[in-house]
């Protein structure tokens, strides 16, 4: 229906006759792509899926944006009472900051990620300085005599290390991300991620505000650790001049790919494309330089040519855990 | 062992120490330092508007026929790869380029020349806009589609996570 007003919208400006319904017709706006998605995979921290009938720009574009300018939160201020440990104000302060943090709904059937009206971003909110519309609040207090008396007797007198598990918030969706799940945390040594490792008579007291923010401004509001797209590998096989090649310099065409995207096939001889070539082609150098040699002339063409498609590509993303 | 001289203290010296140093340290987001030069980080996205700067101005070219140059504020080249091959895809434009003349000043000139007099650059841009807008919603519900379709074939109980 949005589709349908907008267009009715940009052609009663133009004074065209009324656009049929949706999908709308190409000759009237022929420069517009219904672009496609296509998931592969997907698991709570990474997703792989394909993106065609778009434009090499949009799907940059959809990059950058998810790498800088999706809205996450993160903490922004903190109040330090009392840091004995070796660690300096701004050096922990900073660790702080860089720890991801997640915000479930309490609703969990719902799902996790869902944080677009959760908070208001801190500039627009109309508050003096803070308040839980626009910020969470974390505390921490880690005092090494008092955590030593609790310890069993043979970890007594190490040094602690004050993980993110230490931090407690006041509002009871957001959290720092430790595990993906019960499996991940039993496996790992590590309790949460360390922000420093205090010894005797030191003592870790603060009160930390984190806000929502976009990575434009700071690196530790990006939400993703890896986001990338590669192009999808167009393989074309010339069935007439494979047809010449002998099964030796089919077999040297093979095997002298990296990625082995080829496959001989055994009942009729002929080369074919691998059934997940598209996963693994990424340096295909090899493959034409071995043809050169085979040709019987260097302008004649190539038995199979490996070149990008304009307008597919394969995006991988994972995120921290924000 | 700590060799940092803070090690063990005894008791009295401990209740001396615990004054609760309130200072405010504006943390964890590298501004503290690099202020007297540099501007605001956020400069690169916020608008000023106290100072009177727009989104968008547009400068009709005195040279050249059917031509214009658009200035976008506080954007780069997210937004300015888009526009331009939008625009490249749009028959009646003859001429699309955009630039950022200092990476550090955040603005984003935009060139357009269309081919005829009847359709002006401001008419070709917001058609490119428009259609950018609806592919981009198109996008959104073909996603949401392709996740309910992704759930569904993988029925498990660990996709109720998200």
């Amino acid at each position: 229906l949005a589709f349908q007003s907008q267009l009715e919208a940009r052609n009663h400006r133009q004074d065209k006759p009324a656009p049929p319904p949706f999908p709308p017709h190409l000759e009237i706006m022929p420069h517009r792509r219904f672009p496609k998605v296509e998931i592969f995979e997907m698991a709570p921290h990474e997703m792989r899926f394909l993106l065609s009938d778009t434009d090499a720009s949009m799907a940059n574009s959809i990059r950058r944006i998810m790498i800088a300018e999706v809205p996450t939160l993160a903490i922004d201020l903190v109040e330090f009472h009392e840091n004995s440990s070796v660690l300096n104000d701004e050096y922990i302060a900073h660790r702080l900051g860089l720890i991801p943090l997640r915000y479930q709904a309490v609703d969990s059937l719902k799902g996790g990620n869902d944080i677009q009206g959760a908070f208001l971003p801190m500039r627009e909110c109309v508050c003096y300085e803070r308040c839980p519309r626009c910020s969470v609040e974390f505390e921490l207090e880690v005092n090494y005599d008092k955590e030593n008396a609790k310890r069993p007797e043979g970890e007594r007198d190490m040094p602690i290390t004050i993980t993110s598990k230490d931090l407690k918030s006041n509002n009871e969706c957001v959290s720092p991300a430790h595990f993906l799940n019960e499996e991940e945390a039993d496996e790992a040594h590590d309790e949460g991620i360390s922000i420093v490792k205090i010894g005797p008579g030191q003592c870790l007291k603060l009160k930390a505000v984190a806000r929502m923010g976009v990575a434009k401004e700071h690196a530790k509001w990006s939400p993703v650790a890896v986001a990338t797209y590669r192009f999808w590998p167009v393989i074309t096989i010339n069935e007439e001049l494979c047809a010449t090649l002998t099964l030796e310099q089919k077999q040297e065409l093979v095997d002298c790919c990296p990625d082995r995207i080829l496959e001989l096939d055994e009942v009729t001889g002929k080369l074919i494309e691998a059934e997940n070539a598209w996963e693994l082609a990424t340096y295909t150098e090899d493959l034409r330089v071995t043809q050169n040699t085979m040709k019987k002339r260097p302008e004649d063409d190539d038995f199979i040519s490996c070149v990008q498609s304009k307008d597919k590509f394969i995006f991988q993303v994972e995120t921290t855990g924000a | 062992e700590f060799a940092n001289g803070r090690g063990v203290r005894s008791p009295a010296a401990q209740k001396k120490h615990r004054t609760t140093t309130r200072h405010t340290t504006h943390s964890s987001s590298a501004r503290l330092k690099s202020n007297m030069n540099a501007p605001e980080r956020s400069a690169c996205f916020i608008l000023d508007e106290d100072n009177g700067e727009v989104k968008v101005e547009y400068a009709a070219d005195t040279k050249v026929n059917n031509a214009g140059t658009f200035t976008f504020n506080k954007e780069d080249h997210t937004v300015g790869n888009l526009l331009r091959m939008q625009l490249l895809r749009d028959p009646s434009v003859r001429f699309a380029g955009y630039m950022m003349p200092h990476p550090l000043i955040h603005k984003l000139r935009l060139k357009v020349q269309t081919s005829s007099s009847t359709v002006a650059p401001v008419h070709v841009l917001s058609s490119a806009i428009d259609d950018l807008a609806s592919e981009t919603d198109f996008l959104i519900t073909q996603v949401n589609n392709a996740i309910d379709k992704y759930k569904k074939e993988n029925d498990q109980g660990v996709m109720s996570q998200f």
